[in-house]
């Protein structure tokens, strides 16, 4: 008769350090050998769970759920106990993640203690304990046998005695122990294997494994490495010949007494949000007619009315209204404080979102989209992200905390995973090789080029010429990549439940102060369809509410985003022109080029502009053949209307991502199961995922619909293309609307527009200085800091609405003092120095930084003599200062230069970061050390392809993956920003002044597309001494 | 008085220079191997300086050679500049981490005049292949600085001295940073435009401390300095970028190295009997070499013939990154030696390292070896032949348990020709060793062959079998 098999003893790759497989890897594996069940049972963790979950939908392996543990103390007179515990039921998953809880929220982040104590005091009564009894060297068999009856006592008839037979020295007599101790306590042997690797070909990267867990090289770790690779999922005819029948026999029977499904999970949402009498669907229904009203006060079109039917019927049948309460009720909390939200994703463009309030994206504009809304076949929970205001959204985030509480609360977990440049790291050092070696080989390699590309280029480096020693170093690299690390906090996804959060899933610490989070992240959460928040932070809407609130100022009348009139031509032909620094998302100097030849009309081109942009569709090579059909140089062709329908609002090239998964099931026939799977593959592509699988699935696929070969080959590559990298049209609606939003207030309210930009810094693209020189540009006049005019805040004064520098711009500057400085200010202003000091109540510190600011040009003559005059200070008496401060006259130092025009702006810049004396590429060319060098506005005005020579800041140096080695290079001078293209041959003979200089002089040839005018580099020239230490700092990308 | 400075612009680097030919680019880093520290002529043609990040630096030169910077080397080495530094002027101080300063006011009259002690130390630093800005100094401050800014010249005048101070410019005065950011708020640049400003002004606006440094600058101000003594040691480290492969060489530095030693043998007039040598590896264990002549000696030359006849004893048993030549103890000239050390010492040890270093001599250093314990499961590999341990070296503790194992171990496995008659114990599997070459995969018995005796046999994954040792 055959006997069947359960392994009850696995670590997955998420007991850090330790396991040398994934969690899919081991349940994969346990599958084909024909194991009845496997039970991953990470070090006081579930957090591989999911994923071994995830991998066994619907296969008839059971999972079972458990955990090892060690405890720190010893129950009197016995030895330390080593056991694992397995779930047997929902009641008994729930006591172990309260263990775990209990012993991850004591410890530092990544680690755990437990004592005696708290497994005696834990209610553990619906989990098996499998104990390991302490070796011959760790233990005497009296200590042995203590650890078994206390364990007896607390476990009953759920206690068993694991066995191991892994082959090492010594094994025959822990056998011995096993045996004897079965009899003394009358308890069952099982058979367990120990498990730390799903098949022996990991056993290399296992040592490796443990080499870094104890700090030594392969060399130096001797004992601390297993004696040999039997740790693996074994087959069970091996697993016969290794332990008694009986043994395995028990295996399986506890199996099938452990009845836990992970994907029995369901949440429980929280019931606090729905009033007594009434059911969660009517109280929903109710929000969204109140919401309705105050949307359509005229009354509700038919089709939304319609569509808000549709939508509510779907909500209600697939249980979803909680979901929509709970954000509804964190985005009404924001709303009651005046902090802006916007909602943004699949279901959150959704009718009964706009009138609820989560999204301002009005359903009656963009129809389009809703028919990507939640859909029934896609078994998944809807996903809304809500960006609130970046410098308040702490305000909401205390405010989940408080609604409910600590224990229903918890942030996903992000994992950290091994990247290229920390595998190679870590296996290099187990190697042996010398560190300083591989740092010096990390560095400058292109990680942007395919794995291929950079093995070359580090055994280019020269790592080592044995092709051996490479081949097994980069075979361990390969594996270990993707490896969870640690768990770290994710940026705002919350999980939010009815009962205690510990019961349904583990919480740990993170390593930010009173910060906790679950083990899953959000991929973990959605294969078991947990729901999360995400509570993200978002400087823009800073900078729009700030606008608001001074447009409204100005107009004497509240002016909400509901104000700004739609679709506005004066709006989109600003963007036509690229004149888009500071507005949200297309900014960017890509941006900047590709709006000219978008040439965006309406709201929906927005969109597209909003998604384009990125690598996916750039690497797909969708840009061009787009634009050429937007301005009907090229026609629009759909093979059928299946695809017609996908693609038509985008003239048949594919930008959004779910316009790819579409295109799979409609072009190739993939399920819906099969679409998401191909998505998510997606999103891993970068990481560690592989789509080779699915290329046959989709060629053959749409070969067998009848499209040709090319056109099938060529939605692959786009497929590859948009790996991570594609941009969701339902996240994209959302975003356009606030780049709307942003370009309107540019456009009709500049000062506004700027003025808010610089109170929310920091945020964006741009430097203040490159925004204040932008909003010259655009006729904002703009007054210095002056502490008898500016408060801490820029504002705006005087009916002219010119923009005053606030304190805030003078660094160091401390904010408190700054804010007295305002509040403080006598009537008719400070008349002195002394004066200030003692009315504003200000330190040493902040009064020179005020000099140096010049910020008090009211009552002395320059920074120098300002300064002087501080630096005599004594603490007044107080007699003394009330009567004196005003007709104190303090004498001058004429042994002080006066401050030069150079040296004034040279001081403005490093106080500031700016000046509005003069930009310094203009005093320079003043002293005519600029000859023959145009202007970045000359440019404007110059043929395309005439040699020119052009000087200016280095503001940026970009080296996009998708441009080939090309570096970008950013300058500034008096009139605006210069477009330079290096390529790569001129990049390589001229490093020193490429990568050094902070004033750049080019030699090139002006290229032109369009009102795109770009500088091909030749001779580069650095000119930083002519700046000496100009404080600049120039945005770096490699 | 009149002070002669010395700053070593890139000491470290001349360090390893002066060891090893030219290797291109070369750039010292810091502790945590994120900045420059350090760029030699040829990196800095490239782009490189000081406080670069490294990052950036690969950028320029992606062909640098970098080393890493050690403060206790640094100080040594500083420490080895002012020993010969010491034979030319009695009253010098060491500036660590870069610079030396000695009076040499009273040494005008031996040398015959300023120019003639210049003439002196450059020609003694170029004999030594370092790099090194001199200046001049009425004060020690003076001549630091104007060292530091390369500005130095060949001068007493003290009018010229301050001229060419005050020209320098503010960063260059060693002020502490808070006070030259205030002195560049007030419109000041220079050292100059600092010592118009009235001293009661610059104590009571900047700092106390701050006048008293333009004070000693200037010369108003007393600056006392301690004079340095040589310590009673002959120590010099060589460090090589790129690993000596052979014997051969490690003489360009050992040469050099005998040199100093003997100028500085003859300076002190005194002799030595004992060279250590102590040869660092990269992954091993350092090799230490203890030379001795039979009498005193001085002579380069006959060092070198003896370490030579050593080294070619004893080839290197790994590639050496760095070579520490260390004399400990000196003879005077004057005293007559000649008694036999075993009988001289009632040191245990010292008899103890004699009785070895003869035995050694005498049998050679192969020939002695000590046995030790190794962790690793490979019976061949856990356990391996040490270098003799001194008296006074700890031994290694023994590990808690071991596993059983045969007294006699083969040296090479031989094949199992008998079928046992009983098998009494097994499998162990061992399995390991994939890093190194030398992987194994066996089952291991222990078995009772016809014969009785006890054999431990194993299985390797080839199904092949072996016997690879003995029970007693």
């Amino acid at each position: 008769m055959t006997t069947g098999y359960a392994e009850l003893f696995c670590f997955s790759n998420f007991t850090f350090l330790t396991g040398a497989s994934h969690p899919h890897e081991l349940a994969e594996r346990a599958l084909e050998l024909g194991y009845s069940a496997i039970a991953v049972t990470d070090a006081c963790s579930v957090a591989g769970i999911p994923r071994a979950w995830a991998a066994l939908k619907g296969s008839p392996l059971k999972l079972i759920t458990g955990s090892w543990f060690e405890l720190d103390d010893t129950p009197v007179g016995s030895a330390t106990p080593r056991f694992i515990l397995l779930a047997q039921n929902r009641k008994g998953y729930g006591q172990l993640c309260r263990l775990i809880t209990t012993g991850r929220r004591r410890a530092e982040k990544g680690k755990y203690n437990l004592f005696a104590r708290d497994i005696e005091s834990h209610e553990l009564d619906h989990c098996f304990c499998l104990w390991l009894p302490p070796s011959e060297t760790k233990a005497n068999s009296e200590q042995a046998r203590a650890c078994g009856e206390w364990l007896l006592r607390l476990f009953e008839q759920r206690l068993r005695i694991a066995a191991n037979r892994t082959l090492e020295a010594g094994e025959e007599k822990q056998l011995e122990r096993v045996r004897w101790l079965s009899e003394h306590l009358h308890c069952p042997i099982v058979a367990t294997g120990e498990v730390h690797m799903h098949s022996r070909e990991r056993q290399p990267l296992q040592d490796v494994l443990t080499a870094l867990r104890h700090h030594k090289t392969l060399e130096t770790a001797g004992h601390y490495l297993f004696q040999n690779g039997e740790r693996y999922l074994r087959p069970i005819p091996v697993l016969q010949r290794l332990f008694p029948e009986s043994w395995l026999q028990e295996t399986v029977r506890i199996a099938n007494n452990c009845q836990f499904e992970p994907g029995s999970l369901r949440y429980e949402y929280p019931s606090d949000l729905v009033p007594a009498d009434k059911t969660p669907g009517a109280h929903l229904r109710h929000l969204t007619r109140e919401g309705e009203r105050r949307r359509y006060p005229e009354g509700t079109p038919m089709n939304v009315q319609a569509l808000i039917r549709k939508e509510l019927e779907l909500i209600s049948e697939l249980q979803y209204e909680h979901y929509f309460l709970t954000i509804h009720d964190i985005v009404n909390f924001a709303r009651s404080k005046g902090i802006l939200c916007q909602g943004r994703g699949s279901a959150a463009n959704s009718a009964v979102c706009y009138c609820l309030g989560i999204t301002e994206v009005n359903p009656a504009r963009v129809e389009l989209l809703f028919e990507r809304f939640i859909s029934k076949d896609r078994d998944e929970p809807p996903d809304i992200d809500v960006d609130f205001e970046h410098h308040r959204r702490e305000e909401v985030i205390q405010y989940i905390y408080q609604r409910y509480g600590r224990e229903r609360a918890a942030l996903a977990a992000t994992v950290i995973r091994y990247r290229p440049r920390s595998a190679i790291r870590d296996v290099g050092k187990t190697l042996g090789f010398d560190a300083a070696l591989v740092e010096k080989l990390l560095d400058g390699i292109d990680w942007q080029d395919n794995a291929i590309n950079w093995r070359q280029q580090i055994l280019d480096r020269g790592l080592t010429r044995n092709p051996k020693i490479a081949d097994q170093f980069f075979t361990l690299v390969n594996t270990l990549l993707g490896f969870p690390r640690h768990l770290s906090q994710h940026v705002g996804g919350f999980v939010i439940s009815a009962g205690p959060l510990s019961e349904l899933v583990p919480v740990e610490n993170a390593a930010m102060k009173d910060r906790t989070v679950i083990q899953w992240d959000k991929d973990d959460l959605e294969s078991l369809g947990l729901m999360k928040v995400d509570i993200l932070a978002l400087g823009m809407l800073t900078a729009i509410r700030k606008a608001l609130e001074l447009i409204s100022k100005e107009k004497g009348i509240a002016f909400t985003m509901q104000d700004i009139p739609q679709e506005d031509p004066a709006t989109y032909s600003m963007l036509q022109k690229g004149d888009s620094i500071g507005v949200f998302q297309v900014e960017s100097r890509a941006q900047i080029n590709m709006l000219p030849r978008l040439k965006p009309e309406t709201y929906y081109d927005l969109v597209i502009e909003v998604a384009i942009v990125r690598p996916g569709p750039i690497q797909g090579d969708m840009v061009h053949p787009y634009l050429r059909r937007k301005h009907g140089l090229e026609p629009v062709e759909y093979p059928n209307d299946a695809i017609r329908q996908v693609l038509e609002r985008t003239l048949g090239v594919p930008i959004f991502q779910e316009q790819v998964i579409k295109l799979a099931m409609v072009a190739a026939g993939f399920s819906a199961g099969e679409a998401d799977k191909l998505r998510r593959a997606m999103a891993a592509w970068k990481s560690d995922g592989d789509l080779t699988p699915f290329r046959d699935k989709l060629i053959t696929g749409m070969l067998k619909r009848g499209y040709a070969p090319d056109f099938s080959e060529r939605l692959y590559q786009q497929v590859c293309g948009f790996g991570g990298y594609g941009f969701p049209e339902s996240h994209a609606a959302s975003f356009a609307l606030l780049v709307y939003v942003s370009a309107w207030i540019k456009r009709h309210h500049p000062s506004a527009f700027y003025c808010a930009l610089l109170n929310s810094q920091p945020m964006g693209f741009y430097s203040p200085s490159q925004l204040v020189q932008d909003a010259r540009r655009h006729d904002v006049t703009t007054l210095p800091p002056d502490v008898n005019y500016s408060q801490w805040d820029h504002t705006l004064e005087g009916p002219k609405r010119h923009l005053r520098l606030g304190l805030r711009i003078i660094q160091g500057l401390s904010s408190t003092g700054g804010q007295r400085i305002h509040k403080k200010r006598p009537k008719h202003g400070y008349r002195s120095a002394s004066e200030l000091r003692t009315v504003a109540n200000l330190d040493q510190r902040d009064m020179e930084l005020l000099a140096g600011a010049n910020a008090m040009p009211g009552f002395t003559t320059n920074r120098h003599q300002a300064y002087w005059q501080l630096l005599e200070h004594e603490e007044p008496t107080e007699l003394f200062a009330q009567e004196a401060q005003a007709d104190y006259q303090p004498h001058t130092c004429d042994l002080l230069p006066t401050p030069t025009e150079g040296q004034n702006i040279f001081a403005d810049y490093s106080s500031q970061g700016l000046t509005l004396i003069k930009h310094p590429l203009a005093l320079l060319r003043e002293q005519g050390h600029l000859h023959h060098c145009l202007t970045a506005e000359q440019l404007k005005h110059s043929r395309a392809g005439i040699p020119v020579q052009v000087a200016g800041l280095v503001t940026g140096r970009q080296r996009p993956g998708s441009a080939s080695g090309t570096t970008f290079v950013t300058l500034e001078d008096e009139t605006g920003n210069i477009n330079i293209v290096v390529w790569l041959a001129t990049a390589r003979q001229q490093r020193k002044p490429l990568l050094t200089a902070r004033l750049l002089h080019v030699k090139g040839v002006i290229e032109k597309q369009g009102e795109i005018v770009h500088v091909m580099a030749g001779k580069l020239s650095d000119l930083s001494h002519l700046i000496r230490s100009l404080p600049v700092s120039s945005r770096n990308f490699h | 008085m009149l002070w002669l400075y010395l700053h070593f612009p890139h000491l470290l680097l001349d360090h390893i220079q002066r060891n090893q030919e030219s290797m291109g680019a070369l750039a010292i880093l810091d502790s945590a191997r994120q900045c420059i520290v350090q760029a030699c002529p040829t990196a800095q043609n490239l782009g490189i300086e000081t406080g670069m990040r490294l990052k950036t630096a690969l950028a320029l030169a992606p062909d640098l050679n970098t080393l890493q910077a050690e403060p206790k080397q640094e100080a040594w080495l500083l420490e080895d500049q002012a020993r010969w530094l010491y034979h030319f002027a009695a009253h010098i101080t060491l500036v660590p981490p870069d610079g030396l300063c000695a009076e040499v006011s009273s040494l005008q009259k031996l040398y015959g005049g300023l120019s003639a002690i210049w003439q002196t130390i450059e020609q003694a630093l170029t004999e030594r292949r370092l790099t090194a800005w001199i200046a001049v100094g009425h004060t020690p401050l003076a001549a630091r600085l104007l060292a530091q800014t390369g500005k130095g010249e060949c001068s007493a005048d003290k009018a010229h001295l301050l001229t060419a101070l005050g020209k320098l410019p503010l960063l260059s005065a060693g002020f502490d940073k808070k006070s030259c950011t205030r002195l560049q708020r007030l419109g000041l640049n220079s050292l100059g435009e600092v010592f118009t400003l009235p001293a009661p002004e610059l104590a009571r606006r900047l700092s106390p401390e701050l006048l008293a440094r333009v004070q000693k600058i200037e010369g108003t101000r007393s600056d006392p300095q301690a004079p340095w003594q040589p310590p009673h040691i002959f120590r010099q480290r060589a460090d090589f970028i790129q690993e000596v492969e052979h014997t051969q060489g490690l003489f360009f530095s050992l040469q050099r190295i005998l040199a100093e030693l003997e100028e500085d043998l003859c300076w002190r007039q005194q002799d030595t009997d004992t060279l250590l040598l102590t040869l660092q590896h990269r992954h091993e264990e350092a090799t230490r070499l203890r030379i001795r002549t039979t009498g005193p000696e001085h002579r380069a030359e006959a060092f070198l013939k003896l370490i030579r006849l050593k080294l070619d004893q004893q080839p290197l048993k790994a590639p050496v990154t760095a070579l520490i030549f260390t004399v400990k103890q000196f003879t005077d000239r004057e005293v007559p030696i000649g008694q036999d050390l075993l009988g001289e010492t009632a040191d245990l040890d010292e008899a103890w390292h004699t009785l070895i270093s003869r035995l050694q001599a005498r049998l050679g250093e192969q020939a002695l070896r000590q046995f030790s314990l190794k962790e690793d499961y490979r019976p061949e590999c856990a356990w391996f032949a040490k270098e003799v341990l001194k008296p006074g070296q700890k031994q290694e503790k023994a590990p808690a348990s071991l596993p059983h194992r045969p007294i006699w171990l083969l040296k090479c496995p031989k094949p199992l020709t008998q079928i046992p008659v009983a098998w009494l114990s097994g499998p162990e599997r061992i399995s390991g060793g994939w890093w190194d070459g030398q992987r194994v995969h066996r089952d291991y018995y222990i078995a009772q062959l016809p014969g009785g005796e006890l054999a431990w046999v194993f299985r390797n994954h080839q199904d092949g079998w072996f016997i690879h040792g003995w029970f007693g």
